[in-house]
């Protein structure tokens, strides 16, 4: 893996607003790169002083080993998605995705044109050259604008929430779409959204942000099992959160958590530099089950009583109460064949393992 | 009848728009219609002569002061546009680009505070300031840049133009800023994205999509400007008049209305060509727009 993009340092500020904090990051070529976060935590400043179109107000950019300090954005290597698309009404298809090929001048008409097809094509909107662009539904537009940045074959194209606009199933279909396009092509592609989901789908990796800072950078199993703060859990999918004590670091963590009892978890389930004293354990819902009649288990098991049913079709979420926490436990479980929905008052057991906890600060 | 108007939607509609559509038809139709009727109509003397003839066109054609006249009116008009559209482009360009948002409208007021004065104010404010002892000459010959003052600068097709384009400007900017700021901000960003430097995307971008305000800003200077005769009158000097001074004359002071209404007649038809040549011309830039 060779480092693409690498970020030393960045800070950015408008005015007393400290939008971007002390940002170090390498982002290696080839790589389908995510940058997930709440609305305001920096991500699009982030994209944006890649892409050029913000200075940084401290710190070094550098795209293929080469400094974009004075590189305006019309002369950098990255070509970007918006998050409106921004297609050019005034142009057809064909003209906004040939657009950047004006000073091709090595390129005759035909060899354009043929450029234009080939990445309307690949792109699945053969013959769609001399429509109005203002006649495209959302989806469309997407494949214009992604074939308007390709065609130029950047070694990076950035993408600002390009899904946020589409609706489920057309978001779903895209993801795909753009995952396979990123392997047939190999570009590097880096990723805007607020969406963890979308996040978690897409990328090879993915670099959390609040407040300005990168908060986990992790590939995306590790992001989701082993996340290192507890913003981060809270962030990414769901997790029960139980008030615990560290009692010794030695070989492995030992802490008591409540309503499950002690506990030893190995230090990868930890963030470095764990130490005795008051943590946090989180375990995710689908990590707990509830054991119905006549099923068995070799894990851990606990008493508690249903408090809430929430039924999904496929899955069934309980909020199981068990001694010794306030909050009720979120379990999800799948609706497999022969399993009932358990009434809210049912006294019940709750199957858990050490080895799907996380202990946070 | 009126429970119908007044039930169905579109008969409300009818009800609704009927009071302006009356008064336009009394105050514009009516008076357009007169004076096409009384350009095919002649005057004898102090009798209308209500036959019809086209010899008031006649004259028009033969006579070549009429054409001499419509021609320096059609120049005076589109120098005028010209000038008025240029100077208004850069001011529109920077109230929408460069003043903050919350600024903009404190802007626009003061774009329009000219307006404050009556428009006779301000053609006598121009005359002090092109006059023979006016502000330009005195202050010219104060630094000893000329010795005499200069004369090409007031009464004469140049101080009609310079007079009318200060007049206009506002009308040539406000459309131009509408159409800017109806720009997505993006698209310049996708443009300097996709390799083009700031004047290119000046050029390929907010250039084309600024076409209907600039279309607009033309034809709201260039209509109505044919049809003034105070500035000429006022500014124009014996050589600077044009060819609604023409039609006050023949109405006023040489009794001869037909004459004059077919000059109207021809002045309209002339301003209505060009304007929807002009249109026709920039059509691509106006349609398809989401």
């Amino acid at each position: 893996m060779t480092a693409l993009i690498t970020l030393k340092g960045v800070n950015k500020y408008y005015g007393d607003y400290h939008a971007l904090r002390d940002i170090d990051l390498t982002i290696n070529a080839g790589e389908f790169f995510s940058l997930l976060g709440p609305s305001g935590c920096g991500k699009t400043t982030l994209l944006r002083t890649i892409a050029g179109f913000e200075g940084v107000s401290d710190g070094v950019v550098t795209i293929g080993s080469k400094d974009m300090a004075n590189v305006p954005a019309n002369l950098r290597p990255t070509n970007m998605v918006f998050q409106s698309y921004a297609i050019f009404p005034h142009l057809s298809v064909g003209e906004n995705v040939a657009f950047g090929l004006r000073k091709r001048s090595d390129l005759t008409r035909d060899a354009k044109a043929a450029l234009v097809d080939e990445a309307l094509a690949m792109v699945g909107l053969d013959g769609y050259g001399k429509r109005a662009a203002h006649a495209l539904s959302g989806g469309q537009r997407q494949r214009v604008a992604l074939a308007r940045a390709l065609i130029l074959k950047p070694k990076v194209l950035l993408l600002d929430e390009p899904l946020s606009a589409l609706d489920k199933k057309m978001r779903e279909q895209m993801q795909v779409e753009l995952i396979k396009l990123q392997r047939h092509v190999g570009i590097t592609f880096i990723l805007v959204t607020h969406d963890q989901e979308e996040a978690l789908v897409m990328s090879d990796r993915i670099a959390v942000m609040f407040e300005g800072r990168i908060g986990q950078l992790d590939d995306p199993e590790t992001l989701y099992r082993r996340p290192k703060s507890r913003k981060v859990a809270e962030f990414i999918g769901k997790m029960n959160f139980l008030p615990a004590e560290v009692r010794a670091v030695a070989e492995t963590i030992d802490l008591d958590v409540a309503g499950l009892g002690q506990v030893s978890v190995s230090f990868e389930q930890a963030p470095e530099g764990m130490d005795t004293g008051p943590a946090v354990a989180g375990i995710r819902p689908e990590t707990l089950a509830v054991l119905f009649e006549g099923e068995t288990t070799d894990r851990m098991l606990v008493d508690g009583v249903v408090d809430e049913v929430v039924y999904y079709g496929d899955m069934t979420y309980y909020d199981v109460r068990i001694a010794g926490v306030d909050k009720p436990l979120n379990i999800a479980m799948k609706n497999l064949i022969g399993r009932p929905v358990l009434d809210v008052g049912a006294r019940t057991q709750v199957v858990w393992d050490a080895r799907s906890l996380v202990v946070l600060r | 009848m009126w429970q119908k108007l007044t039930s169905t939607e579109g008969g409300r509609g009818l009800l609704l728009i009927s009071p302006p559509f009356f008064y336009a038809l009394v105050l514009l139709a009516v008076p357009l219609g007169a004076i096409v009727l009384f350009s095919f109509w002649t005057q004898d003397f102090m009798n209308l002569d209500t036959t019809f003839t086209l010899n008031n066109y006649r004259e028009i054609v033969e006579k070549p002061i009429y054409g001499a006249l419509l021609q320096r009116s059609l120049y005076v008009s589109a120098s005028v546009t010209l000038v008025t559209v240029l100077l208004a482009f850069p001011v529109a360009y920077f109230v929408s680009f460069h003043v903050r948002p919350e600024r903009k409208s404190l802007w626009l007021f003061l774009i329009t505070i000219p307006f404050w004065t009556s428009y006779l104010i301000r053609v006598f404010l121009w005359k002090v300031i092109l006059g023979y002892n006016g502000v330009i000459n005195s202050g010219l010959m104060k630094i000893g840049l000329i010795d005499e003052p200069l004369t090409f600068i007031l009464y004469n097709v140049n101080a009609v133009i310079i007079t009318l384009a200060h007049a206009f400007a506002p009308f040539a900017i406000l459309p131009i800023f509408v159409a800017l700021e109806k720009i997505d901000r993006s698209l310049l960003e996708a443009s300097q994205d996709l390799g083009e430097s700031k004047l290119m995307t000046f050029l390929r971008v907010t250039l084309p999509l600024s076409m209907p305000g600039l279309v607009a800003a033309v034809l709201i200077v260039f209509i109505p400007t044919i049809g003034d005769y105070v500035t000429p009158e006022l500014m124009g000097g014996a050589g600077g008049k044009l060819i609604a001074n023409m039609i006050q004359t023949q109405f006023l002071a040489l009794n001869n209305a037909p004459l004059g209404a077919a000059l109207a007649v021809v002045a309209m038809i002339s301003v209505t060509a060009i304007s929807l040549a002009f249109v026709l011309l920039n059509i691509r830039w106006l349609k398809g727009r989401s």
